[in-house]
């Protein structure tokens, strides 16, 4: 596997693209729409995990179905790698170029192509932002429900590669529970639709189900269908503080046993509450504390309160601290303030950030939240942890700085700790992040060889010559 | 690496703090109006962050087009602050990168012309004699509807509908039309020139808000009088002190966003000077770029013996309508009228100031707000975006004049002179009335009819 080190030195030399291909992608996309020039090629050189950097040969940014099919013929007819970048927001290296490829990316992509109020479908291009989705879809009450931190930046095209999820996919599921249909443009450039117009069963296999998640190899879905969901007509939010990580832990048991539905259930430890209250995004979260929780709960007016009063008393009973329940808008975004400001203040603290992704079943969260702690005292790093405690899903945040080279391997050995960790408590690498080029060394603890084959042989029924995002994912 | 190059690894290396926080988590992208329209990374913040830190690290030359182009590109709205969720101080990293692109290479003459006049109280003072009897004339109006095209002749057509632009709006207070332009005179014309600090005199109440002395400008001076002397009488009405400062000058604003922090200093410094003799309690500016730009004075003079002097005037900087609104403005008489609200990026985003120009709006009896739609994002004003970026800047300035006209609004209102030329000289090149106002020139209107300056 690759370590941060070996890429971050960008020591591959990026080869440049002959004039002639170039005139002939200019042709497709417009004379500005390619980049080619190294100088302008630098901003390309990570996505949102800055530990890895390379250097594309050039940027394609296309605007149609149309234009992305006939990109792709020309790259494949050269045999160059194509390397899918949407927004840049992923943290697994998934967009991460490689030396001798061309980025294809859907900035332009960027606009909704159709909302079916009655059917409750929205068709979009893969450049349309998450959030913008929500908020066209706004006036029709309806909204579309996964909804990745990243949220305000990340596209529809990563979220469908990566499979997103959020903090309320506890109740409502990732995204592919909600993508009806795609239209993907294969490697060779050749259009194909699956799914569409909102079909339930398929009358085949699924190769929606197939395509999502496949984190760029499988080809560029250049339409997506969604459904959406009509808007929650009301929301209760609590914030619990425990002195303890294992007191959070067993409120959040108690809650999920005792049959409560509740959309989100996030919990801050001790070390993302000190950083976030020492920084300029301080949500007045007692730095004391062991463990914040936030539960949230939203349907309809009716039971709301109810759920509220029960959430309650389980955090009660689990010995927290204090528990406050926003009574307006501006305090439910004040209570949610620690929990979603804590990437930003991370940044804050230390030059380097690696947001860690893996899940585990829920009772096995405080014993592995202990051993995490362990570890980043045995390697001697800064680790905070954030997380979806509703599913178990985790995100150790490891603070480092890349110009420290001893640091830099300390924290990929701690990061393969923390994985097999996981793995063997029966959880798995990642959650909604991806595996990218971060997490494909780990494959190997998750999957057999046999498995693996399976992996290499479903990617080749799409991309036969690999040259789409290649490099990732697999080992 | 180039001497640009090194000093902005220099300047840079010093703002690490500043930088580094960048965890390149994209959260800027959406925000920016140059990356929505365009698509690239490197019109983007966090790309143009990303060109920085590699001119920092050697790896790219500030005098390389790509750094050039793209740095110079970036309107300076600084939308993309308030969505860091790192706190990124962009708009003082921009400056920075401003002025090592502009010693790695000279900037092209009308931006280097501009410079000059605007920080020469002689040359902007015939600049805009030749521009006001250019409007008063009407020339101006008759040539944005005569001229035609593209480059030069586009060019100057732009500058000439900003020019007709600043123009008192006519409809101000219709139906009853009498009442427009009759406003009696506070006059501020000797604040640029020497001599001791007066009181204008306050109406009939009492005093105890504080006192202030206004900021008059370069462009303010020039072209918007009559919005400095609706500052001053308003805040006057609302109880403040205000005090005739001698000796200031021009912000500087201008200076820092083109590169040049040399003459954005010593502008500064002159100001700074000019309001500690004064001794007021407040610094009050009615344009949201200058306000930006005094209130990061701070900044600007960081490391320099001048450093706490310029830190303490920043904290006293207000913009006209968070004083008013601090004070909770008194009611004027009707003005009926709906205006097309949009909000200043440098009141918005630089400053933090959002509801306070509604809060005087609401002030004004029969005033009904229209806030356009995406008024957060910039209107491609940007101080001469218009004539140096002139396709992205009408496509960006295009955008807002489309939203606005959506409102179907009597007048538009905004509260920043620049906002107001850039939309207005759009809807006037489209063939609209491009009547603008300050929402102080409303207020002051409404103070007016109501008697309180009898």
């Amino acid at each position: 596997m690759a370590t941060p080190r070996e890429l971050t030195i960008s020591s591959v030399m990026t080869q440049t693209l002959t004039p002639t291909i170039a005139d002939r992608l200019r042709a497709i996309v417009g004379q500005n729409h390619v980049i080619t020039h190294p100088d302008r090629l630098v901003a390309y050189e990570s996505d949102g995990l800055t530990a890895y950097r390379v250097v594309p040969r050039a940027v394609v940014l296309p605007e149609t179905t149309e234009q992305v099919s006939r990109v792709l013929a020309v790259l494949h007819g050269e045999g160059i790698d194509v390397v899918p970048r949407g927004a840049g927001t992923g943290l697994s290296g998934g967009a991460l170029p490689t030396p001798d490829g061309v980025i294809v990316g859907t900035a332009r992509m960027n606009r909704i192509l159709s909302i079916d109020e009655q059917d409750r479908l929205a068709t979009a291009q893969p450049g349309v932002i998450n959030a913008r989705l929500t908020e066209a879809t706004a006036p029709y009450g309806l909204y579309y429900a996964p909804d990745p931190s990243s949220q305000s930046a990340c596209t529809l095209g990563g979220n469908v590669a990566e499979n997103s999820g959020g903090p309320h996919c506890l109740k409502y599921g990732v995204t592919s529970r909600y993508v009806t249909g795609l239209t993907v443009v294969l490697a060779d450039g050749e259009v194909v639709r699956f799914g569409g117009a909102g079909t339930e069963a398929v009358p085949s296999l699924d190769l929606v189900g197939l395509f999502i998640g496949s984190e760029g190899c499988f080809g560029i879905a250049t339409e997506i269908e969604v459904r959406l969901l009509p808007a929650p007509e009301g929301v209760r939010t609590l914030l619990g503080i425990f002195d303890t990580m294992e007191a959070a832990g067993r409120a959040v048991t108690d809650i999920m046993a005792s049959g409560l539905m509740p959309a989100a259930v996030e919990i801050v430890d001790h070390a993302t509450i000190v950083a976030v209250e020492a920084s300029v995004f301080a949500a007045g979260y007692p730095i004391d504390a062991g463990a914040a929780l936030v539960i949230e709960f939203d349907g309809t007016e009716a039971g709301l309160d109810d759920d509220a009063d029960r959430a309650e008393q389980c955090c009660v009973a689990a010995d927290a601290r204090e528990v406050r329940r926003a009574t307006s808008e501006e305090e439910r975004l004040g209570l949610w303030k620690g929990r979603k400001k804590a990437f930003g203040a991370m940044g804050r603290i230390a030059p380097d950030l690696l947001v860690q992704d893996a899940t585990v079943p829920r009772t096995r969260l405080p014993e592995v939240l202990a051993r995490i702690t362990e570890i980043g005292q045995e390697y001697d790093l800064k680790i905070a942890n954030v997380f979806h405690a509703g599913d178990g899903n985790l995100h150790p945040n490891i603070l480092f700085d890349r110009q420290n080279a001893d640091e830099l391997d300390r924290v990929e050995k701690a990061s393969r700790e923390i994985m097999s960790l996981c793995v063997s408590v029966g959880g798995t690498i990642t959650g909604e992040h991806g595996v990218g080029v971060d997490k494909r060394g780990y494959m190997p603890l998750v999957h057999n060889e046999v498995e693996l084959e399976m992996l290499r042989r479903a990617r080749w029924v799409f991309d036969p010559n690999g040259n789409l995002n290649p490099g990732k994912v697999l080992p | 690496m180039t001497a640009g190059g090194v000093r902005l690894a220099g300047a840079l290396e010093a703002q690490r703090e500043r930088l580094l926080p960048c965890v390149h988590c994209g959260f800027c992208l959406p925000a920016c109006p140059t990356y929505n329209r365009l698509g690239d990374e490197n019109d983007s913040p966090r790309g143009r962050l990303h060109l920085m830190q590699a001119v920092v690290e050697g790896r790219l030359d500030a005098s390389s087009d790509a750094f050039q182009t793209h740095i110079d590109r970036c309107l300076g709205c600084r939308a993309c602050e308030p969505v860091c969720p790192s706190g990124v101080e962009y708009g003082t990293l921009l400056e920075l990168a401003r002025e090592a692109a502009a010693e790695a290479r000279p900037p092209d003459m009308l931006t280097r012309s501009l410079l000059v006049v605007m920080g020469s109280r002689p040359l902007r003072g015939m600049l805009f004699i030749g521009g006001r009897a250019l409007r008063a004339t009407g020339i101006a109006g008759w040539a944005v509807r005569h001229l035609g095209g593209d480059g030069v002749a586009g060019t100057l057509r732009f500058a000439l509908a900003m020019l007709a632009a600043t123009t008192e709006a006519e409809r101000l207070g219709r139906p009853d039309a009498s009442a427009v332009g009759v406003a009696p005179t506070t006059d501020l014309s000797g604040a640029m020139d020497a001599g001791s600090p007066e009181t204008v005199p306050n109406g009939e109440r009492e005093v105890q808000a504080g006192s202030v002395g206004v900021l008059q400008g370069c462009v303010q001076d020039g072209l918007y009088g009559r919005l400095n002397e609706a500052t001053a009488r308003t805040l006057d009405v609302n109880g403040f002190n205000v005090r005739i400062v001698t000796r200031q000058d021009c912000c500087g604003a201008l200076h820092a966003h083109g590169g040049d922090l040399r003459t954005a200093r010593r502008l500064a410094r002159q100001n700074i000077e000019a309001f500690e003799r004064a001794g007021v309690d407040w610094v009050v500016v009615n344009a949201a770029g200058c306000g930006a730009a005094m209130k990061d004075y701070g900044v600007l003079f960081e490391g320099d013996p001048m450093e706490a002097r310029a830190s303490a005037f920043a904290e006293r900087v207000r913009d006209v309508t968070e004083l008013l609104a601090a004070v909770g403005p008194r009611r004027g008489a009707p003005v009926t009228c709906s205006v097309a609200y949009d909000h200043p990026c440098h009141l918005m985003h630089a400053q933090g100031v959002t509801s306070e120009p509604l809060q005087v709006l609401d002030a004004v009896p029969g005033v009904e707000v229209r806030v356009v739609a995406k008024a957060d994002e910039c209107c491609g004003g940007a101080g001469i975006y218009g004539m140096t970026h002139p396709d992205l800047g009408a496509h960006i300035g295009g955008d807002k004049v489309a939203a606005v006209r959506d409102t179907r609004a009597d007048l538009v209102c905004t509260p920043n002179p620049g906002c107001m030329m850039q939309i207005g000289a759009g809807l006037r090149i489209e063939g609209s009335c491009g009547d603008v106002v300050h929402p102080v020139e409303l207020l002051d209107h409404s103070y007016q009819r109501a008697g309180y300056y009898r």
